[in-house]
């Protein structure tokens, strides 16, 4: 196997920005992709940002209203637009960020901006359409709603976090989700206070001239008006006690247990959040022992999730099993126990660590072969920092971890800073 | 066995998708599930000498997998590698083809797994797949297609070691291989996969069979009972084209119009999601329709020569149930009855000119479109829309609707909560009015729409009506099988 040096950029395509005088900063991806492009809106507010009671939930919800049309463009003429381009639009919310995406042509480019940058200044839907597509954002939660993954993740937040608005999944507690019909004139001041460019950024990935797509920016967005509100998300007081719950199901499923633990928010220089990246896939992912013993030896579990998702504000570790028995839960709850202990107290490979780096490195370069995953890849970086430096970052910081810092990562894995929660039939 | 080369020069990646004519629909009687379980097998019971944790190993630093999937008439066994692992990694695939351990100890994990599919997945925590399936069995009664891929629990618990060497041996043999490779390989290369899949056994291969379907008489509903929010909805009937068919083609864009899968394009989703806040989305196929991860666009590699018109309507509430299924008949009669209009054909079909062109981004997408284009005995279906929609006319496309869909003969599933199906039954059945009422703001236009749409016909009757417990769905010996 080669390996690639280990100063080497890990993102393959260039990377070129620009800052628009409202505060926009636009990337420019150009890449081999013949004919398309695409284009990534990120506005860098999710459920993190609802502070207030009662409100959970809405900026998702508010993803779906800037479907709902401009004075110049109805919300089926915007459709119209992006269905005679043959485009694939979409857009969807997290806990720190919400994405618009159009894919098309690279030739309908600035259709797509015009179209994409009205909506965005230009906002504007009656009471009516509000109230239905508060519906919908029901049957949304609703489609959701069988499936046990979501309900233990989301009694899971609920119990981790007394504080942050964390505490709450992107969907919303259902009480809000169902009294949203109410919130219109809290939309507005939504819109007012985070769709901004200084709260936003623009990507343009695929078969694309940089000059030429920062000309287009420069156009269409412009005009947008700069002032995002300040943000001031509540601090989570450090855990003192373990936390626990449990989520009771009314139908036969397989047994859920989640473990949690506080964990850092994304720093892209921070040794200590790639050290727990590499710890995750060295234990627990396919070829770790944690794996090897309870998926292939023991069969106790069927599926198993370990991992920090990035976010901007302090986090989980969460390690997540599908029992197959629910008279094993205590088992597997122990054998994960014990491997996060071993993760403090013992040093691994340093052959195990390069193989994980490689694998981690692989998979994100796999991963970047449309104008989509590339667009993606950027538009992340650019929601947990505001800047692309991240993604390179992140890879040459991955490169100098080594089994002490593995081990003096280990140390979120107190009893006092951890949350169990399990879901059974 | 054939092989289909899509050669990029510099790619960095490699895919290579091994397909076999084989599927669930070869299950033998009473080993249902047993195509999944051999196929899931052959990735994950071992081979050449290598236990399948030291395959995991071997596969782990290069970020690759050697995945397989199965459907009811091919199964193909699929990976893509940066080419600076190419030699190592199709090492490992060759072995697994050629030389599956079928591990003891795997086999009972991935029998296990299977079972719990059905009763932990399908039946307990996956409502719209499980209206999916109901429908599915209803269209294919007792024939293997009425089956989800997985089987039945007790034709899966029943399998043996031996029955999926059995299988392996019959069914993934070099008659009904084809292999695709896409990237930038050496001839060396292709010609040592087709050495390779040449030297697996010959079999003859007997001539496919014809899946059987039932046509609905009139609209006939099975309400499939378990503890739930909100209920999910499958609509459909048979339909007699597949992309083999010219046919196809027309009823292609037309679907398009109705129901384009999670966009806003459709009447449905317009209709029923935009207008009346009923659910999160309403979708029509004319053909399976698997979604390819968390892209909107369809899953390769999943082709039948029995399709459906489907209609797919995201879990309402209760009280909304009976309208949204009257609506969706509804707007379905419209279509059948009116036809396009011109303008409506134009936007479809430039929109689907384009758009499908969105389907084939990455070389492994491109070679499925490819192996589905041999499994039709036509190109991919891409080119293929290129190269027909631009010749199209409105009076094919509402003369393919004529001769295709119908909106007074349809099975109707729905998973609904035990405490309101019956009361749900008794009023579908006896085709009672099915007003609705709003919590929120409503046009008045639509609420004058509303008031017909409650007394729509649907032609339901208690004799073709009737609530099954999913608990019994897909057992081996439960309702499904009369269906």
């Amino acid at each position: 196997m080669r390996t690639p040096p280990k100063d080497a950029p890990t993102f393959p395509y260039p990377l070129a920005e620009t800052v628009l005088d409202n505060g926009l900063r636009v990337v420019a991806v150009p890449m081999e992709a013949p004919g398309l492009a695409a284009h990534y809106v990120v506005v860098r507010t999710g459920s993190r940002n609802e502070v207030e009671h009662g409100l959970t939930g809405f900026a998702h919800f508010f993803e779906h209203m800037m479907f709902r049309g401009t004075p110049r463009h109805s919300p089926e003429a915007y459709n119209d637009v992006l269905k005679r381009l043959g485009a694939d639009g979409n857009a969807f919310t997290t806990d720190d960020w919400t994405c618009y995406h159009v894919t098309a042509a690279a030739a309908a480019l600035d259709t797509v901006m015009d179209l994409e940058a009205d909506r965005f200044m230009n906002l504007a839907y009656g009471v009516e359409a509000f109230q239905k597509e508060a519906r919908a954002v029901l049957g949304e939660y609703n489609k959701n709603y069988s499936i046990p993954i979501n309900a233990l993740l989301e009694k899971l937040a609920d119990t981790a976090y007394v504080a942050h608005t964390y505490k709450h999944t992107t969907m919303g507690f259902l009480r809000d989700i169902e009294t949203m019909p109410q919130q219109y004139d809290y939309s507005l001041k939504f819109f007012e206070r985070w769709y901004r460019p200084d709260n936003a950024a623009l990507v343009v990935a695929g078969d694309v001239d940089p000059d030429a797509v920062f000309a287009l920016a420069r156009l269409r967005w412009e005009a947008w008006r700069p002032g995002a509100a300040a943000l001031s998300t509540p601090v989570e007081p450090a855990q003192t006690d373990e936390r626990s719950a449990h989520v009771p199901w009314a139908t036969p499923t397989l047994p859920l247990l989640a473990l949690a633990f506080h964990a850092p928010a994304f720093d892209a220089e921070d040794i200590g959040g790639r050290a727990l990246d590499v710890l995750a896939q060295a234990e627990f992912a396919p070829t770790g022992p944690t794996y090897n013993e309870l998926v292939l030896e023991k069969q106790w579990v069927d599926w198993l999730w370990a991992g920090v998702e990035d976010h901007r504000d302090p986090t989980l570790f969460l390690l997540v099993a599908r029992v197959k028995e629910a008279e094993r839960v205590g088992d597997v709850r122990e054998a994960l126990e014990r491997a996060l202990a071993r993760a403090g107290a013992e040093r691994l490979p340093p052959s195990r660590i390069a193989a994980v780096a490689s694998r981690l490195r692989y998979g994100f370069l796999g991963g970047l072969q449309t104008p989509d995953q590339a667009a993606m890849a950027v538009a992340n970086a650019l929601q947990l920092t505001g800047g692309t430096g991240a993604i390179d970052a992140s890879y040459r910081t991955l490169a100098r971890v080594g089994p002490d810092d593995v081990a003096r990562a280990a140390a979120i894995f107190r009893p006092s800073n951890r949350t169990v929660v399990t879901l059974t039939p | 066995m054939r092989t289909i080369l899509l050669p990029s020069k510099g790619a960095p990646l490699v895919s290579i998708r091994l397909q076999f004519e084989t599927g669930a629909a070869d299950d033998p009687a009473g080993r249902e599930g047993l195509a999944a379980l051999t196929g899931g097998l052959l990735v994950e019971g071992g081979a050449g000498g290598m236990s399948f944790r030291e395959i995991l190993d071997a596969l782990y630093p290069m970020a690759a997998g050697i995945g397989v999937q199965v459907d009811r008439e091919v199964s193909v066994i699929y990976g893509t590698v940066h080419r600076d692992h190419l030699d190592a990694y199709y090492d490992l695939v060759r072995r697994v083809v050629l030389e599956p351990r079928f591990d003891l100890a795997d086999f009972e994990r991935l029998r296990e797994d299977q079972v719990n599919a059905i009763t932990a997945g399908l039946r307990a925590s996956d409502d719209e797949g499980l209206a999916k399936e109901t429908l599915n069995a209803l269209l294919h009664g007792g024939d293997p297609y009425g089956r989800p891929v997985e089987g039945t629990v007790r034709g899966i618990t029943a399998a043996t070691r031996e029955d999926v060497i059995g299988f392996r041996g019959r069914r993934l043999t070099r008659d009904r291989a084809l292999a695709g490779i896409a990237g930038d390989v050496t001839d060396r290369f292709v010609k040592r996969v087709e050495s390779d899949i040449g030297s697996l056994p010959a079999g003859s291969p007997e001539p496919p069979r014809v899946p059987r379907s039932r046509r609905p008489e009139g609209v006939e509903l099975t309400v499939v009972a378990k503890p739930c929010r909100a209920w999910a909805i499958s609509i459909g009937h048979p339909i007699a084209v597949t992309r083999a068919d010219d046919d196809f083609y027309p009823l292609f864009l037309a679907n398009s119009y109705f129901g384009e899968h999670r966009t806003f394009n459709g009447v449905l989703m317009n209709a029923m999601r935009s207008k009346r806040g009923l659910n999160y989305g309403d979708y029509s196929y004319v053909e399976n329709f698997v979604q390819d991860g968390g892209s909107t666009f369809p899953l390769p590699n999943t082709p039948r020569r029995a399709q459906a018109f489907t209609i797919w309507i995201r879990p309402v509430a209760p009280a909304h149930a009976h309208f949204a299924i009257r609506q969706a008949v509804r707007e379905l009669s419209h279509l059948v009855e009116d036809g396009m209009t011109a303008e409506a054909f134009e936007e479809t079909r430039a929109f689907l000119l384009h758009y499908s062109r969105l389907w084939a981004q990455t070389p492994a997408r491109r070679l499925g479109f490819a192996l589905d284009g041999v499994f039709y005995g036509r190109k991919g279906l891409i080119d293929e829309l290129a190269d027909r929609l631009p010749r199209l006319t409105l009076s094919d496309v509402n003369a393919a609707i004529r001769r295709h869909l119908r909106a007074d003969a349809l099975f109707v599933a729905v998973v609904a909560d035990p405490e309101g199906a019956p009361d749900f039954l008794e009023r579908f059945a006896t085709n009672a009015a099915s007003p609705i009422t709003y919590d929120t703001e409503t046009q008045p236009e639509v609420l004058d729409e509303d008031r017909e749409i409650a007394v729509f016909p649907l032609h339901a009757s208690r004799e073709r009506s009737r609530i099954v417990s999913a608990a019994s769905m897909f057992e081996g010996d439960g309702p499904d099988t009369s269906l």
